[in-house]
């Protein structure tokens, strides 16, 4: 008996290994991520070196003006009658508005800029530009401009503060009970949505290809020919193993390359990089989400199984499969209160209702302590809704429904079922 | 049961819902024979395959196959193809063939080596690593029969082997089947084609609405069948004849007539008179033995 539910799981592992779908997702998107943080850092890396050292430049902003070679200003205000060493080179005063729109017009500059003299009261510049250009549309030379001369009796320390007065690090207590782990928005963010997608895209992947495989035997009739040798939920519990086995294998590559990244991140002095070496891991929440990726795999498996029993067409397959999986993303449509309050009243519901529970307990554990008899409940509810669905899958994925030619209509249902 | 009983069918009935698809059924097909199972669609044939395979389960009555009752082991020594089969479309062939080759019970080594030899036997080696959806169908067809009887089976059990068939591939697949039966194995096909049967099978058995109709040897079925009469062509007038009582004009317009025979009269006794009688000649003389497919449509029209 257990050697076709072997065969067919040998058999499965090795077709749907071979899947270029597969081998992207599984390996693709790892790497894509390497490749894209390794690109951000190295294009941050090559501008920082060209940037100007003075720090007050990094705060007031950058001298790479983009699209902006040089560019002209008229002065009506009277506080900014020279730009200085550092902008010379960029910015050119010009004394009334038709000299530096003739500079515009010869091509001395690319834009010009012009302060009015009620500036200090209304803080208005217009911009004129040839045409319009996104690259253009900057403030950044005039900023820089005014910002020199405003502070140029301001102590430095002090002038750094007005402009960029705070620099927050988080303590999440409700994250960490030691207060010892410092977590951002960003991080946060990033962990509750990488979990859950994870987890999501993972099942989803996976029960696709169960779902196109048995799909397939029915269009092609192969069916028959593979129910002759074993009864039907035999075939399927090889493919539901295999199709598992493989979701989990996704899962730890996933795993494993958010933690290589995380520690790449480490030390990483851009913000958005940095935040992602604070995405900490630890190996029971790791073990919890390989939990409910196994629990959560076979409801779906189930659910697959079942509508691939009753469908005959590819087309036809996930449309049925949309009212099992809709329901289970909605805890991704709260994603912003379950990173701002994990323990309210919504995210504990979604986590615990065993429909929703894999994506939502994956994100509450993902930010928050739960506490041990949520996840209890949530898992033998979870586990209660398996065991059902299994049941209903086994009667559903029967001969009869199998070797059908023909979609059962809705009020069939209840008969395969019973029947 | 006989010893070389290949399987026995005993009051086999099965209804799905109100609808009775087989009625009481049995029979027994020998080891080593063609066995053809005939009768208009819907009769019951394709149900009465899937019970003898175990696919679906009789609501009453017992199957015994090669001995017993289907067991995995006994089901690793049947091939099974049914009307509408395929393959997997993107697989390649040898792959597809060893994987359907060790469902049957042989290891994969196994199953490769004899994949690839029945490919060379079908001409079709140099496709082995093409994806299924490559070949054309008449191959495909040829690789679904080497499927089936890849791991050397005891029995075949085919439904409607030639639908479909060009008649290049029809002839293939019929030398393969009779090449089969000549190595001991046991055919048991359903088909429409009565020309296949009369040519091919050793015995047959007729259903009608789930019921069986005739069942027994090809030949003494055509015989039961028989009209006592005779089919002659030839110059003469036939009617003068002693003991025919009626003659009757057949064949759309060729010289042959049916001769009817009084009870009495033997076909020797009509030969020697024609024989014996210098105004007539004949070139055919032979039994009035109806084809399957007169007999077949008698038996359905009988019905209505």
């Amino acid at each position: 008996m257990t050697r076709h539910i072997l065969q067919v799981f040998v058999y499965e592992l090795r077709r749907n290994l071979r899947r270029k779908g597969f081998l992207f997702t599984t390996f693709g998107i790892p790497l894509l991520g390497f490749i894209l943080f390794y690109g951000y850092q190295a294009v941050n890396n090559l501008t920082s070196q060209n940037a100007d050292s003075d720090p007050a430049a990094e705060i007031i902003g950058s001298d790479q003006f983009q699209n902006i070679n040089r560019a002209g200003y008229v002065d009506l205000s009277g506080l900014f009658p020279e730009p200085g060493t550092d902008l010379k080179a960029i910015l050119t005063p010009y004394p009334d508005e038709a000299s530096a729109k003739a500079a515009l017009e010869a091509g001395e500059v690319d834009v010009y800029y012009v302060i009015p003299p009620d500036y200090l009261e209304t803080g208005d510049v217009t911009l004129v530009m040839p045409k319009f250009s996104l690259g253009q549309a900057t403030d950044a030379p005039i900023r820089q401009l005014i910002l020199s001369h405003l502070a140029e009796d301001v102590n430095q320390d002090v002038f750094y503060r007005l402009v960029d007065p705070t620099n927050i690090r988080e303590i999440n207590l409700q994250r960490d009970a030691t207060g010892e782990t410092a977590s951002n928005f960003d991080a946060d963010f990033i962990v509750v949505y990488v979990f859950a997608l994870a987890l999501m895209m993972s099942v989803f992947v996976t029960n696709g290809y169960l779902m196109q495989t048995i799909i397939e035997e029915k269009e092609t009739r192969l069916i028959e020919i593979l129910i002759s040798d074993m009864p039907p939920t035999q075939l399927l519990a090889g493919k539901i193993l295999a199709l598992g086995l493989l979701g989990l294998l996704q899962i730890v590559v996933w795993v494993t390359a958010l933690t290589l990244l995380a520690n790449v991140a480490t030390g990483n002095a851009i913000p958005t990089l940095a935040a992602i070496a604070n995405i900490s891991l630890p190996p029971d929440r790791v073990l919890l989400l390989l939990v409910y990726f196994i629990f959560g795999y076979l409801f779906f498996a189930a659910a697959y199984g079942m509508v691939s029993a009753i469908s005959t067409t590819m087309q036809e397959g996930p449309q049925y499969a949309v009212i099992f999986t809709l329901p289970a993303v909605i805890p991704l449509y709260f994603l912003g209160l379950f990173i701002e309050s994990p323990d309210a009243a919504l995210p504990t519901f979604l986590s615990i209702f065993p429909v929703t529970s894999p994506m939502g307990m994956v994100m509450r554990i993902s930010i928050t302590t739960v506490p041990a008899w949520q996840i209890l409940l949530s898992l033998a509810l979870l586990v209660t809704l398996d065991v059902v669905m299994i049941w209903l899958a086994g009667r559903m994925f029967r001969v009869n429904t199998l070797l059908a030619g023909q979609t059962p209509k809705l009020r069939d249902i209840p008969k395969l079922l019973g029947g | 049961m006989q010893p070389d009983t290949a399987i026995c069918v005993e009051h086999v009935s099965k209804s799905y819902g109100s609808f009775r698809a087989v009625s009481d059924l049995s029979f027994e097909v020998y080891r080593g024979e063609i066995f053809a199972m005939l009768g208009p669609n819907g009769s019951g044939k394709t149900t009465t395959m899937r019970m003898i395979l175990d696919i679906l389960k009789p609501d009453t009555g017992t199957i015994t196959v090669l001995g017993g009752p289907l067991t995995d082991a006994t089901k690793d020594k049947i091939g099974y193809l049914p009307e509408e089969r395929g393959l997997y479309r993107n697989v390649r062939v040898l792959e597809m063939m060893e994987y359907l080759g060790t469902l049957k019970g042989l290891s994969t080594a196994e199953a490769r080596r004899r994949s690839q030899a029945m490919l060379e036997r079908l001409d079709l080696a140099e496709h082995a690593k093409k994806k299924v959806n490559e070949l054309s169908k008449g191959m495909q067809q040829k690789i679904q029969f080497a499927v089936t009887v890849l791991h050397d089976p005891e029995l075949i059990i085919i439904d409607e082997p030639f639908s479909g068939l060009d008649p290049v591939n029809t002839l293939a697949l019929k030398d393969l089947l009779l090449e089969f039966r000549q190595k001991g194995g046991t055919v048991v096909m359903s088909t429409h084609q009565m020309w296949q049967v009369e040519e091919m099978a050793d015995r047959l058995l007729m259903i009608h609405q789930g019921q069986q109709k005739l069942y027994g040897a090809v030949d003494a079925i055509r015989q039961q069948y028989a009209l006592h009469a005779i089919v002659v062509e030839g110059q003469g007038d036939w009617k003068t004849l002693p003991g025919v009582e009626r003659v009757e004009l057949t064949e759309n317009g060729r010289k042959a007539a049916l001769l009817h025979l009084a009870p009495q009269t033997t076909t020797d006794e009509v030969l020697a008179a024609i024989a014996l009688n210098k105004n007539m000649s004949i070139e055919r003389f032979e039994l009035a033995v109806p084809s399957l497919n007169d007999i077949f449509i008698r038996v359905v029209e009988d019905e209505r």
